[in-house]
């Protein structure tokens, strides 16, 4: 049998930096489980995925990983405070239905709480808009508005204003450029195309 | 295979080939007892002298003695979960679709056991078994047997087959009861567990079906007690408890698909009698008689005691301190339509392993069969489990991102 090698990418790299070895993660929309995989293999971490896909959920399963089918603020309501040491939130916050819900409850339960998404202000999705003025579609923005879950637009201000607002304090944060390889020192919200953020209370 | 069948043509095959010899099948299978001699002493504080359990096992055990599965089975069930008894048997084992070589439980690389429950009646020892000291059957002077009780005796068979630790202990209903009193019980010996539809503890609602199915037995004159001879008893009570027992196995939706209001055609000619007139009356009728030919009224009687008296929580504390010992990986499977032992009771186990600090997993399908979907043919669930079982090996990250 072959060897079934994954690609790590750069965020991956960035929320491994940040994990600390042996401590308790736990990852909302935890899709196959390949960040958890990555995290358990690279930091020995003991991990619990949320997913509500239960081929997702089977995927974890098959890789060895604690993988739980629901929904993650019922999942997180059932746990006692700061019972994990790190809550990870990766490419999911958009998709929250109730984000102010899942994060507040995420800092309860967690430590740390990373999250990482794709900043919609972007140069060149605002120049998209502008031109064509049409929902986005691009390598990223891969559906039609109408074969797409709804999601929110969040922009790299956005989140940040979010964090003030709550009273949330920005322990970390790391921008990477349009390649979501390079850092972004500049302009982040105009220049960055990825946002990754480990959040405290 | 012989050259003849070689020989024929494809299509042929299928018809000539008998389908316990089918490829994926087990096959013709033995059941085999152990006869433990010493004293075995219950929960109760009660002793009987010896028990026998009555097993099947597919497969074969490995060199190191460690890739054994336990299958355990439910209320009604029995050690025959895969193959055929006789070229002539009309079904197979009642897990048959899950378990055989490259099925889900893939009897190539696992060898799988399955055993008769203590108390039980389908050859292991139960209220129906002589007492020695009296010579007649045991009845309701059998001690009172609990789910731990029948997971010490399964391991006494276990210890008996050489098997050094359990790779899976899997369970659906009651069966995932004991799968996880293993867990608690034997944590060292019990590696992996999976428990489907099941619960840490039944609901009033759970008990009080069970005591209906209780009454009905008792209250059936011919019960005398407990004390009535192998081919009588109370074949009304014991048929009114698996008819009514029965409807909570399945769902609204499963049994309106199956039966909708259909009418027997002999209904036809008079609506005006309590003849049997729906299609479903007569399908409880027939569940109801099939079963008193072979299942023991006071095993019944013990095994739904068992049931209602399993109680993790409360023999420890807490679900958390129940599961302390856990060393198994877990999978908990729950099932959308089960309203008998529903989701949320199983996701409660999965919970409380997560918060013990154990590796769970929680699953859960949809579908519409209830209770019994754990039994279900789904290629989701197959899945599933042999996910659980098998697993990759490792992924390998490539690191030059």
């Amino acid at each position: 049998m072959s060897k079934l090698v994954e690609k790590r990418t750069v965020d991956m790299q960035i929320i491994g930096d940040w994990v600390e070895p042996n401590t308790r993660i736990l990852d909302l929309g935890c899709g196959p489980g390949v960040l958890l995989d990555y995290l358990v293999q690279s930091k020995k971490v003991s991990a619990v995925g949320v997913d509500l896909d239960l081929t997702k959920i089977t995927a974890c399963v098959r890789r060895g990983l604690a993988a739980y089918q629901g929904d993650m603020t019922a999942f997180m309501r059932t746990f006692p405070d700061k019972h994990f040491d790190r809550v990870i939130c990766s490419r999911t916050v958009h998709e929250l239905g109730d984000p102010t819900g899942v994060i507040l409850e995420a800092l309860r339960v967690g430590r740390t709480l990373t999250v990482g998404f794709v900043n919609h202000g972007f140069w060149k999705n605002r120049i998209d808009m502008l031109v064509r003025g049409r929902k986005l579609r691009n390598p990223v923005y891969t559906t039609e508005w109408f074969e797409s879950r709804p999601a929110n637009p969040v922009t790299i201000a956005d989140f940040e204003h979010f964090c003030a607002a709550k009273q949330i304090r920005i322990a970390r944060r790391a921008h990477l450029a349009g390649d979501w390889h390079s850092p972004c020192n500049r302009l982040p919200n105009l220049f960055a195309g990825y946002a990754l953020y480990d959040l405290a209370r | 295979m012989t050259n003849d069948i070689d020989t024929l043509p494809a299509a042929h095959i299928a018809d000539v080939t008998p389908r316990h010899l089918a490829p994926g099948e087990v096959g013709l299978v033995a059941p085999r007892d152990f006869v433990y001699n010493k004293p075995f002493s219950f929960r109760s504080g009660q002793t009987i002298p010896g028990f026998t359990l009555r097993y099947e096992t597919y497969g074969n055990l490995n060199a190191t003695r460690d890739n054994a599965i336990l299958v355990c089975h439910a209320l009604s069930g029995d050690h025959h979960c895969a193959g055929w008894h006789s070229a002539t048997d009309k079904k197979p084992g009642w897990w048959n679709n899950l378990i055989g070589p490259g099925k889900a439980v893939d009897t190539r690389r696992f060898f799988v056991v399955c055993a008769n429950v203590l108390g039980g009646c389908q050859g292991s020892t139960g209220p129906s078994s002589t007492n020695p000291e009296t010579g007649r059957p045991y009845g309701i002077l059998f001690p009172f047997v609990t789910i731990g009780d029948m997971v010490r005796a399964q391991k006494l068979l276990l210890d008996h087959l050489g098997i050094l630790e359990l790779h899976t202990v899997i369970g659906g209903s009651m069966g995932g009861m004991l799968a996880l009193r293993f867990a608690t019980d034997f944590p060292r010996f019990t590696r992996r567990v999976l428990a489907m539809a099941t619960t840490g503890r039944e609901s009033a609602q759970a008990i009080a079906f069970n005591e209906v199915g209780r009454q009905a037995i008792m209250q059936d004159p011919a019960w005398n007690r407990g004390d009535y001879a192998k081919d009588a008893g109370p074949r009304v009570g014991l048929a009114i408890a698996r008819m009514m027992a029965h409807i909570t196995y399945v769902s609204d939706a499963s049994m309106d698909r199956k039966f909708g209001r259909r009418k027997k055609d002999t209904a036809a000619n008079d609506a005006y009698t309590f003849d049997v007139q729906f299609e479903v009356e007569s399908y409880l009728r027939h569940q109801g008689q099939s079963f008193i030919n072979r299942f023991d009224a006071n095993s019944y009687l013990y095994i739904t005691r068992a049931l209602d008296q399993f109680d993790l929580a409360q023999s420890h504390g807490s679900l958390e301190k129940a599961f302390a010992s856990v060393e198994a990986d877990a999978l908990v499977v729950g099932f959308t339509s089960d309203w008998l032992f529903p989701p949320e009771q199983n996701r409660q186990l999965a919970l409380a392993l997560l918060r013990a600090g154990k590796r769970a997993s929680y699953a859960e399908l949809s579908t519409d069969l209830g209770h019994d979907s754990f039994l279900l043919e789904s290629e989701e669930l197959y899945g599933l489990v042999r996910a659980f079982l098998e697993r990759d090996q490792p992924y390998v990250f490539d690191y030059a991102i």
